[in-house]
């Protein structure tokens, strides 16, 4: 009896703790009567442990950007810290005859949402996420920095795309 | 022509401000930008709070520098100090038609009234050919604050003070730029709202 609650218990709250720490999960519907869904539920775990060893197994430059690019890094880093001290608000809108471009800013979130005819699609991309992701003006990505960040992103939908009776949604759990 | 006059204003619109009352300081100020075009239907509305603003222009590479100032050196033709001279000597003479040019083509004036430096140009439409309807007609509206010209040319030698700019600005609500052509409507402004009113408001 003992043993079998070994058993059972061990990977259960194995699974239990990665479940704890995060997890990505890509939900997939495909519209129509035949359509299947795939769900892929991916530990946060994995994702840090992948960017906490990059460094590692990348080479250097592989993970630094461009010189051209990095010197614009201190700007959008004032940029968006400033963006995310602001207040909440619709930043941008776009309509045009078919779709409709809205871009807001809801707490530390930016919100991207576009409508079309037949396309529906919401991003929210986290700032401290991308604070986090923003390389330093020596142009290197900070991957263990944007690993601890991914954290963040618990309970977080991410995308939303509906085309169609197609359906795709990814979120954290 | 149309394009050069709406890239200048890009500019002027980041910088420029209205002539309307100064509102209280507490409630966080937004710039505002509406571009309509109605042949194609297409509207963009944008809404920034003023600190974003800013962030943009204090960080700015090239042309700011570290302390939100702009140099104005040989390479780009303008000396300041001579700006900082002949803005002093205007200031003196007070309310005055600076600029005035009329042509076929159309009119600019830029005059100072009271403590705004106003620019208008009227671009004439140019007649259609066979009859058809005369296109290319403009109206611009840009007012500058005085203050926020005396901000500008606040810093010392061949530098703009931008940080003393954009203090002004912060003080400044209503219109900052106006631009009306035949299919197209631009107009910048700054209030405490985080979103546009309808449009024509």
């Amino acid at each position: 009896m003992v043993k079998l609650a070994i058993l059972l218990g061990v990977p259960i709250a194995m699974l239990a703790t990665v479940a704890s720490l995060g997890i990505v999960v890509v939900d997939v519907r495909e519209g129509g009567p035949d359509g299947s869904r795939i769900v892929v539920p991916v530990p946060l775990v994995f994702a840090q442990a992948a960017l906490a060893i990059a460094p590692m197994a990348a080479p250097v430059d592989k993970l630094r950007l461009p010189h051209e690019a990095a010197e614009h890094m201190g700007l959008a880093r004032e940029v968006l810290e400033a963006l995310a001290a602001a207040p909440d608000g619709e930043l941008v809108r776009v309509e045009e005859k078919d779709q409709q471009v809205v871009i807001t800013k809801q707490g530390r979130t930016l919100e991207v949402r576009v409508t079309g005819k037949r396309e529906n699609v919401t991003v929210n991309v986290p700032l401290q996420l991308v604070l986090e992701a923003l390389p330093g003006p020596d142009g290197r990505i900070r991957t263990a920095a944007l690993a601890g960040a991914l954290s963040s992103l618990r309970f977080t939908d991410l995308v939303e795309v509906h085309d169609g009776n197609d359906h795709v949604r990814v979120w954290v759990w | 022509m149309r394009k050069s006059i709406q890239a200048g204003l890009g500019l002027s619109a980041l910088l420029a401000t209205a002539a309307a009352p100064v509102a209280a300081q507490t409630a966080m100020p937004w710039l505002h930008v509406r571009v309509e075009e109605a042949k194609q239907a297409t509207r963009v509305a944008v809404n920034l709070p003023l600190s974003v603003v800013e962030a943009v222009l204090r960080a700015s590479p090239a042309m700011i520098e570290k302390h939100g100032r702009i140099h104005l050196g040989r390479e780009h033709g303008v000396k300041l100090h001579d700006l900082r001279r002949v803005w002093k000597e205007l200031a003196a003479v007070g309310d005055a038609e600076l600029v005035s040019v009329e042509s076929e083509d159309g009119n600019v004036k830029v005059q100072r009234k009271g403590d705004v430096v106003q620019i208008f140009v009227d671009q004439k439409p140019k007649a259609g050919k066979d009859g058809k309807k005369p296109k290319g007609g403009e109206q611009v509206k840009v007012e500058v604050p005085v203050s926020l010209v005396d901000a500008l040319l606040s810093g010392e030698g061949d530098e703009a003070n931008i940080e003393a700019a954009v203090a002004e600005l912060s003080k400044r609500r209503g219109d900052i730029v106006r631009v009306q052509d035949d299919d197209s409507h631009v107009r910048v402004w700054i209030d405490e709202q985080n979103t546009q009113a309808p449009a024509g408001k």
